[in-house]
């Protein structure tokens, strides 16, 4: 009897706890239910898409943007008349961005029958599929898998946000076009992503002439003490300063120091700035101008695509779309185009259509085209930072690279 | 007489093991290893092979020594990697190219031994300080060691992106020499079988031995052990180093049934069952003292986590119990909470299944039933 009465104890914790998690996002969970429900009884009729993205765990925030942004192209899709005549129904499944439970949704899929997958989120998770894709003939496209490896072994693996060493050469594109021809270089030698970029930057200035005249780096992505760099950087006579580093040092550390060292220049970055304006204390909002960075899209641009885009997630899921939710929208309107293109939605044909490098597609994430790997060319918004003058940072868009730019 | 009956089990378990071999493998030529077969029940064994060689190696040290350990997905770590990156060495040199043939088998084998060799050689340096510790400080110390082998080889620049000289320091290794696609996971099964089944016999022999019997008596009384001339630390190393070793195996066969590492997966925030503190669950949910028990749990565990994310029936229920599905921790915590209300030690306890002894413990357990129900009703009749 008392056992009874714990188990009852516990399942009606579980429930209330569900049912609280359920009603808070009922928008996202309520459609994915619907999907899964009628798998089994589809018919031939409609197209079925899978998507792999991690929907839990502590990158669950990835996967909500992939899938609802998914969800909200193949709704505009369907209300359109379909792909070929047929309706689109996505089939979802949560890696929890692990590789092995990445595997596990891959290979459920492929047993479904699916031949068309966009996933996963994280580079880790997604490379523990590029092989079986292969292998089973199953094309995959990664809306923002960004190591460089996962596109070059495979011939059925593509993605729409361009490669880690790429974001570099778009910042040394932007410094061409605004006329900066001698750079300085601030790095964390402790980080890949820090050091990665580093190196493709300054590879492309040496592509591009400009001049890198001074490198200065910190140990760690922990380090605190930016001063003596960007005092370097002030003696090295330099307007211009490639700081690839995260949010959580830019913010509070490196920007404040680098203005209190005396350095007014350009301080461009990466994607790693995003979300800094939550991290700057209030009394330094004034400091924040001349800072550049690039992202994969700016919510705030002003393109119609984007635009549209924006409206129609906010319409539906009431919040503003990640860069996550962009690229899990653009890879469902690639995934139309190819298989528009090749009359057919057999694997291999969209494959080789998606190969086709001269392939132009227009996407709220850029417009761009494949490269042989299958990684887009593309350029990238660069935003900046402004002090709204109340303590607090806004964001504007200053400028969009464009493919061509690249050298 | 005590021999024969050891020697006849022997003979039973491996009769038996040897037929199911034989039938699995005329099922795998039925089905010609294609379809569901190829796509859901040969990586879900795979799966289930290192996560048995996972628990049943951590009970050694937590049922049978009575230590908690919450680092042994650092060892698989180590194992997997040391794997991983041998193999990768030997296809850059040359040694094979297609992933086939006598050659590659080999390499195989020494990977996989060669990683059980390096996490027990760390579960030795590991075990001669941390040993020394109990009860909780020895769970905080071997929490460490889990975080700090993730961290180190994220920092390692041969363990990241394309690995050795072409690789540098990041979470994800992308290349490894042994990663078996799907066709090559149907094609191998049998070294995951053959090398689960071996390591299993080595725990049992080693609980059934002389060392098994004086760690049990570790973990009843320390000191009571200590005073009849056990020596306490050192059968604790000797345990946590054997168990270490096993864990390295299951990184080996791990690293064998994924294409790329990722350090996110040996870490505590892992959000799938492959982190420390999951194989602890099993190991507790099999029963603490039965190996058995723990084999069972991992396939049990597996199978739970495989349908929350996959199984087309959870999308069918109603949403209110769908909405648990979708915290696939809830499901977990429901699983343990039901088998520790109904079974406080565990599935098993610290009992063993065997085939010899499965007839005289079922009339056992009868009998025991029946002794209860008696004694129930007496007491009914009484009050």
């Amino acid at each position: 009897m008392k056992k009874l009465f714990c188990l009852l104890l516990a399942l009606c914790m579980v429930l209330s706890l569900a049912a609280c998690g359920g009603s808070g996002s009922s928008g996202s969970s309520a459609p994915a239910a619907a999907d899964g429900e009628e798998a089994p009884a589809a018919s031939g009729d409609t197209l079925k898409i899978g998507v792999i993205s991690p929907n839990t765990g502590n990158l669950a925030a990835y996967g909500t943007g992939i899938h609802t942004g998914a969800e909200l192209a193949v709704e505009e899709i369907n209300a359109a008349g379909g792909i070929l005549g047929q309706q689109v129904e996505l089939v979802e499944l949560d890696d929890r961005a692990d590789p092995t439970e990445c595997l596990n949704a891959f290979n459920n899929l492929v047993s479904q029958g699916i031949g068309l997958i966009i996933g996963s989120a994280t580079s880790g998770a997604t490379s523990a599929i590029t092989g079986p894709a292969n292998e089973e003939e199953v094309v995959i496209i990664a809306p923002t898998a960004t190591a460089d490896s996962i596109t070059t072994e495979d011939d059925y693996i593509f993605r729409v946000c361009y490669a880690d060493s790429a974001q570099g050469a778009i910042a040394a594109a932007y410094a061409k076009t605004a006329g900066y021809d001698k750079v300085g270089i601030v790095y964390c030698t402790g980080d890949v992503y820090s050091s990665g970029l580093k190196d493709s930057f300054s590879a492309a200035c040496a592509e591009q002439g400009i001049e890198v005249v001074a490198t200065e780096s910190s140990a760690a992505l922990t380090t605190t003490e930016y001063t003596n760099q960007f005092t370097a950087m002030v003696n090295a006579g330099v307007d211009f300063v490639y700081a690839p580093y995260y949010y959580d040092v830019i913010g509070p550390y490196v920007i404040p120091q680098a203005r209190a060292a005396g350095y007014d220049g350009v301080i461009m970055g990466a994607d790693g700035y995003d979300t800094t304006p939550d991290y700057v204390r209030e009394a330094d909002a004034p400091v924040f101008n001349n800072i550049y960075w690039t992202n994969h899209y700016f919510a705030g641009d002003t393109s119609e695509k984007v635009t549209s885009f924006v409206k129609a997630y906010k319409d539906k899921f009431g919040s503003e779309p990640s860069a996550f939710g962009a690229t899990g929208y653009d890879s469902v309107y690639v995934y139309k185009a190819a298989i528009e293109a090749a009359g057919s939605t057999e694997p291999s044909a969209v494959r080789d259509a998606l190969a086709d490098t001269s392939t132009v597609y227009e996407c709220v994430s850029g417009t761009f085209s494949f490269d042989v790997s299958g990684t887009p060319v593309k350029g990238a918004p660069v935003i900046t930072f402004k002090d709204n003058g109340d303590g607090t940072i806004g964001m504007e868009l200053v400028d969009v690279v464009e493919a061509t730019d690249l050298a | 007489m005590k021999n024969n009956k050891t020697a006849r089990g022997y003979l039973v378990n491996t009769l038996v093991i040897a037929a199911a071999f034989i039938l699995f493998q005329m099922l795998t030529g039925i089905f010609g290893g294609e379809g569901d077969f190829k796509l859901v029940l040969v990586p879900s064994l795979w799966q289930c092979c290192y996560l048995i060689l996972l628990a049943a190696s951590l009970n050694l040290v937590l049922g049978f020594l009575g230590q908690l350990s919450l680092g042994h997905c650092g060892f698989m770590a180590i194992g997997a990697y040391t794997a991983a990156l041998i193999s990768l060495a030997c296809e850059r040199a040359g040694v094979f190219t297609d992933k086939a043939g006598l050659v590659y088998i080999l390499i195989i084998f020494g990977c996989i031994i060669a990683a059980g060799l390096l996490a027990a050689v760390t579960g030795l340096l590991v075990g001669i300080p941390a040993l020394r510790l109990k009860g909780d400080y020895l769970a905080i110390i071997t929490l460490g060691f889990g975080m700090i082998i993730v961290n180190v080889i994220n920092n390692l620049p041969f363990c990241g992106q394309d690995g050795l000289s072409q690789g540098s320091a990041a979470a994800s290794l992308y290349k490894t020499g042994l990663g078996f696609g799907s066709k090559a996971k149907v094609t191998y099964l049998w070294i995951a079988l053959v090398v689960t089944i071996v390591c299993l016999t080595l725990m049992f022999m080693f609980v059934r031995s002389k060392y098994g019997r004086a760690i049990r008596a570790i973990k009843d009384d320390e000191i009571a052990a200590s005073a009849s001339g056990i020596n306490v630390s050192s059968y604790k190393v000797l345990t946590f180093t054997y168990s270490a070793f096993f864990a390295g195996v299951a990184g080996a066969l791990y690293a064998c049934a994924n294409s790329s590492l990722s350090t996110s997966s040996f870490a505590f925030t892992n959000a799938g069952i492959l982190n420390s503190t999951f194989v602890v669950v099993m190991v507790v949910l099999g029963g603490m003292g039965s190996l058995t028990g723990s084999i069972v749990a991992a396939v049990i565990m597996f199978f739970v986590n495989y349908q929350i994310a996959n199984g087309s029936w959870v999308a069918a229920l109603p949403p209110l119990i769908n909405g648990i599905f979708k915290y696939p921790m809830l499901v977990y915590a429901v699983v343990l909470v039901i088998v520790i209300i109904f079974r406080p030690r565990g599935i098993f306890g610290t009992y063993e299944f065997s085939l010899v002894r499965l007839p005289e413990d079922i009339k056992k357990a009868r009998a025991r039933r029946a002794a209860a129900k008696a004694e129930r009703k007496e007491a009914a009749s009484h009050g």
